[in-house]
């Protein structure tokens, strides 16, 4: 991933989708997963066993991907401690798009 | 990955996003086996950083995204580790610290090493090295190790079945540091304060401790020690208060280090 690469200027869930799939499989690449499947539906701590640290390293780069207007920490710290452990790709993906399109508004 | 004398240590550092120059520095010190810098970074960190506050997170060693040695795990190659950290990044004024479980061990002894260096201190779930928090840790630390790293199939099967997958998963994470690591047979033999030492730290000392939890029976014995202690007991929570409650722990946190900003 080259973190220098401009965001699409108008990003669509499809396009937020495969960055974070990308980004996902980099994570996952540490523990030797590379087959997973990734999808809307795919949940962080079930399916795809990401530990908190791991959304640490995503976090990051998320940030570098699209800048300060993408803040996972303020995302997750928004939410209870159940709705982490259920959170999906899909409920992730939206809030990048949301973030995304707020930034372009202003 | 910050170089702190020998030892590479995954740190984050953040602040607040509109420019202000952040008026202190507060450092975040998490527990053991299980946790990391994560527990601070999706919780109280945010809420720190929008507070104007300079925010310092690290991995412990062994732990996270740090460096994993096979031996040094005594508690004072930790207060060594957050020394070194802070020197590296620069961090020279006094610093509010914020430890969870042993991470408000870790805390507690840099404060004691360096007291002019602690504005504030706030152990979560957490206490000073003593002669019985060794021989508890070690009573822990042994189960750790005998059940867990060295029967872990049968142990994660009973923890699957009792405490739910994600526990289970943590503590295959815990049987993994103890078996790489000297871990469980260090801290247990680290050198302790006397009481004379824990005395000696005079910044303002706040406890935090879940309700449900058996460390809230050290609410008298600190007071009984230390100058200037305060606790709040949240209830309905056990040791995982940190995550568990965040809102009110970073508000309390937060009322500690306003209060201390105005008198330093």
């Amino acid at each position: 991933m080259n973190p220098t690469q401009p965001a699409p200027a108008q990003p669509t869930a499809d396009t937020v989708l495969a960055d974070v799939t990308g980004m996902l499989r980099t994570v996952l690449a540490e523990y030797g997963d590379d087959d997973v499947e990734i999808g809307m539906s795919t949940t962080f701590n079930r399916d795809l066993e990401l530990e908190s640290i791991d959304l640490v390293t995503l976090a990051g780069l998320l940030e570098e991907r699209y800048g300060q207007r993408v803040n996972l920490a303020e995302f997750l710290a928004g939410m209870e401690f159940d709705e982490i452990i259920e959170l999906t790709v899909g409920r992730l993906v939206a809030y990048v798009a949301g973030s995304l399109d707020t930034g372009r508004t202003v | 990955m910050v170089d702190a004398g020998g030892i590479r240590l995954h740190v984050q550092r953040t602040g607040p996003r509109d420019g202000r120059t952040p008026h202190s520095t507060v450092v975040l010190v998490h527990g053991l086996l299980t946790d990391s810098l994560a527990s601070y970074y999706f919780t109280v960190a945010p809420v720190f950083a929008a507070a104007g506050l300079d925010v310092v997170m690290y991995d412990l060693r062994g732990h996270g995204r740090s460096e994993r040695p096979a031996h040094g795990y005594t508690l004072d190659h930790n207060i060594d580790d957050l020394e070194a950290l802070l020197a590296r990044l620069d961090v020279t004024g006094p610093v509010h610290l914020v430890g969870n479980s042993y991470g408000g061990t870790i805390a507690f002894g840099y404060a004691a090493r360096h007291p002019g260096r602690a504005a504030s201190l706030t152990l979560i779930e957490s206490e000073p090295a003593t002669a019985a928090w060794a021989a508890k840790l070690g009573g822990i630390l042994r189960r750790v190790v005998t059940e867990l790293a060295h029967n872990e199939p049968d142990a994660i099967a009973w923890i699957t079945a009792h405490r739910g997958h994600n526990t289970a998963r943590l503590a295959r994470g815990a049987a993994r540091l103890a078996r790489e690591t000297s871990l469980g047979l260090d801290i247990p033999a680290s050198r302790v304060l006397t009481e004379d030492q824990i005395r000696a730290v005079r910044c303002p000392v706040l406890g935090v401790y879940g309700g449900d939890s058996d460390l809230a029976e050290l609410v008298p014995v600190q007071r009984r020690l230390l100058p200037d202690f305060r606790a709040v007991v949240l209830p309905g929570h056990e040791h995982s208060v940190l995550v568990e409650a965040p809102g009110p722990v970073g508000a309390h946190v937060l009322d500690l280090v306003s209060a201390g900003a105005g008198a330093r």
